[in-house]
């Protein structure tokens, strides 16, 4: 069933309902049994937001390798955006049924019900299915979704950021994650917060969410014996960007978002020994080589 | 399942699986050929879908100025009103007829670019390509008389450049997470050397460094709840993860990057203010043919998933006159809804340029009461908070300017 799901995504046909729902109860059964913040061995390929652009998560296998001899790991924002959310979700989900240990995905504050009503993923879901059972069933799969992971006992992966409740790992090991991303507490800090130019922990302007400093991510780092933070979350036009003297990495890996932003995409190539690499790679060019520009040509007033 | 299939086994797969597999055995996925084939689809929605994607494949293929130059539609040379579903049907089977081109008037506009898709008279109107917003700059132009339009489209600012509008341009602002910097759309008149610009650091540069006092839905609860958790830490953990500062803002600005930006005029001052004047909406409501077209971003950002802030700007350019609508949209979910519309209407044969600028503002909880009751939106409320068109209609105007210039 699994290949046959894969085939279809390949071919960029319809998959039936019940697949679907099979693959993501598969999918929690599996999830379920993971912790919190799980623990990646060297080598591993890690990956930032690829926001249903499954062309480009294609060109992201084919320029880094096979998922059956490579590890990988996924620090969210896998869906909403991109013309193909729900196959881009499903190709993840089976990698990871197929090669459970090779395959470890985050959550990101995409994996939402919340957040999927108003950025796609849910349009997407009533465009092709024309009812939001599929849609129901993926966000049942979010839920379950790991909330970081520590590779080599040095880096430290998240989706957003720190929080000021984790001051050390084992916090974030006790908080319950098998629920919808809250608005509040340390759960939404991991999945929201942004590393910014400030003293502190400081509030966004938006008057919810934290930022936080160079000296948060000292701070974090030594307390719990690990060398970096690899994060995702926000838009860089390279690919990736160090801050803070290299101390934490923002990857990101949709190429060209939105298919309209020109940015080039990257992943982080975390060897057994040595330094890690960034690989950049561009878009596939989206569906059909571009995309139509709204309602093209039109007589607006 | 195949416990021995590999995913990625790519030189496996018409054996696995003949069924669903269509014939080509590398990137199926990226093939336009393959998405469309009958035989992989299944189930009416899917072909529907596809359908679709054809037509997008048309809309891009009509574009094309290579494939385009031979068949050319009967009907945009005779100068009717053209709609986009005439050109993509006819244009594969039309072909070009000589005994038209004596009805087509002498184009009065000049291409600039080489590189213009080809305009109404010379094949299609000119819509840059979709293709060209990719890391190529996209720059069409075209002149009327002393009229020169042009726009420029560009990638998102690349870190260096970030850098140098947040520390040094901009100082003071958290930047957007999306800025089209070099873009812009341009029109100038040679002859009384008059311009008007609207680019993203001017349009950036006037939003407010002050609070906007404006708080996202959930502000209140998650500011109490942090309260809270800190009172309940132990004083160790207080004292080392939360400072003073650790629940105030302390970068202010207005993170809605609400801007009342009209464009950038050079010289300075000389449209005139006179609120009497309005835009001539039965000119520009006829359906003259558009020999020049763009809509682009200047800037967007999703306000960290409560809403979007995002500035667009269109222009279409017909023989006699070409208007421009410059609009800031703004969604702060659960909070309220902005619309801030610039429109510029030049009249060429008057060397006449109106601006309008209007204002709108409304409360969210009130406008999506409106929306449910809207036929069309009444499944998904929240789809018309997203159509711009739809809001424009259904919040309140609060404040309307216009301006006249007349070169001479």
């Amino acid at each position: 069933m699994l290949d046959r799901v894969f085939q279809q995504i390949k071919a960029g046909a319809h998959i039936e309902e019940e697949a679907v729902y099979e693959v993501c109860l598969r999918a929690q059964e599996l999830l379920v049994t993971e912790a919190n913040i799980g623990v990646v061995d060297t080598p591993v390929i890690i990956c930032g937001d690829l926001h249903g652009q499954l062309h480009d998560l294609w060109t992201l296998f084919e320029n880094n390798g096979d998922v059956s001899d490579n590890r990988y790991l996924f620090l969210g924002d896998f869906v909403d955006r991109g013309f193909y959310s729900l196959e881009s979700f499903l190709l993840l989900l089976l990698c990871k049924l197929r090669y459970p240990d090779r395959v470890t995905l985050l959550r990101g504050n995409h994996e939402s019900r919340q957040i999927t009503r108003v950025y796609g993923f849910y349009d997407e879901v009533l465009r092709k299915y024309g009812n939001s059972s599929v849609w129901r069933a993926c966000c049942e799969v979010f839920d379950y979704l790991a909330l970081g992971a520590v590779v080599d006992g040095r880096i430290f992966c998240v989706h957003g950021g720190l929080s000021p409740e984790i001051c050390e790992l084992d916090r974030a090991r006790a908080i319950d994650r098998k629920q919808e991303v809250p608005h509040e507490g340390a759960m939404c800090d991991l999945l929201w917060s942004d590393p910014e130019q400030v003293r502190g922990w400081a509030v966004s302007p938006r008057g919810a969410g934290y930022l936080f400093g160079r000296s948060q991510v000292s701070a974090f780092l030594h307390t719990n014996g690990l060398d970096q933070v690899a994060r995702a979350h926000q838009l860089v036009m390279e690919g990736y960007r160090e801050m803070f003297g290299g101390r934490l990495v923002t990857v990101w890996s949709a190429p060209n978002y939105c298919y309209r932003c020109g940015n080039v995409a990257a992943v982080m190539r975390v060897p057994e020994a040595g330094e890690a690499e960034y690989r950049v790679f561009e878009s596939a060019g989206g569906p059909a080589g571009g995309l139509p520009v709204r309602g093209g040509r039109d007589y607006f007033l | 399942m195949n416990g021995n299939s590999k995913y990625e086994d790519r030189s496996n797969e018409n054996k696995q699986d003949g069924k669903n597999t269509p014939s080509t055995t590398t990137s199926v996925f990226k093939s336009p050929a393959s998405i469309t084939n009958p035989g992989v689809l299944r189930g009416l929605r899917t072909i529907q879908i596809n359908s679709a994607r054809e037509i997008h494949a048309r809309t891009v293929a009509a574009r094309h100025p290579a494939m385009n130059r031979r068949p050319i539609t009967t009907t945009s040379l005779k100068g009717d009103s053209v709609n986009d579903t005439h050109i993509s049907s006819t244009t594969t089977t039309e072909t070009i007829n000589i005994s038209t081109t004596t009805t087509i008037p002498k184009p009065r506009h000049i291409c600039n670019n080489p590189n213009n898709p080809l305009c109404a008279h010379c094949g299609a109107t000119i819509i840059p390509s979709p293709q060209a917003t990719l890391p190529l700059a996209d720059n069409p132009s075209v002149t009327i008389d002393d009229w020169v339009v042009s726009t420029m489209k560009k990638p998102i600012l690349k870190t260096q450049e970030f850098e140098d509008w947040e520390n040094n341009k901009l100082k003071g602002l958290s930047l957007p997470e999306m800025i089209f910097g070099n873009s812009y759309v341009r029109i100038k008149n040679t002859k009384y050397n008059w311009s008007l610009e609207f680019n993203t650091l001017d349009a950036l540069s006037r939003v407010n460094l002050k609070d906007s006092g404006i708080r996202v839905s959930y502000s209140n609860k998650w500011i109490k709840s942090k309260q809270a958790k800190k009172t309940q830490l132990p004083d160790d953990l207080v004292s080392t993860s939360y400072d003073n500062q650790s629940l105030k803002i302390v970068n202010h600005y207005d993170w809605t990057y609400t801007t009342d930006y009209k464009g950038t005029e050079t010289p300075t001052n000389q449209l005139q203010r006179d609120d009497a004047v309005k835009l001539p909406i039965d000119k520009l409501s006829r359906h003259d043919p558009i020999i020049f077209f763009d809509d682009m971003i200047l800037f967007e950002d999703e306000l960290a998933d409560n809403g979007i802030s995002v500035f667009n700007i269109k222009i279409r350019v017909m023989n006699e006159r070409l208007l421009i609508l410059a609009r800031f949209f703004l969604r702060v979910d659960d909070v309220l809804l902005r619309i801030r519309d610039t429109r510029v209407y030049v009249e060429f044969n008057e060397n006449k340029v109106i601006r309008e600028y209007k204002e709108y503002e409304g409360n969210y909880n009130e406008t999506i009461a409106k929306s449910k009751s809207t036929l069309q939106y009444s499944r998904d409320p929240k789809a018309a908070l997203r159509d711009n068109e739809w809001v424009v209609r259904n919040i309140p105007l609060v404040n309307r300017e216009s301006e006249i210039l007349i070169l001479q």
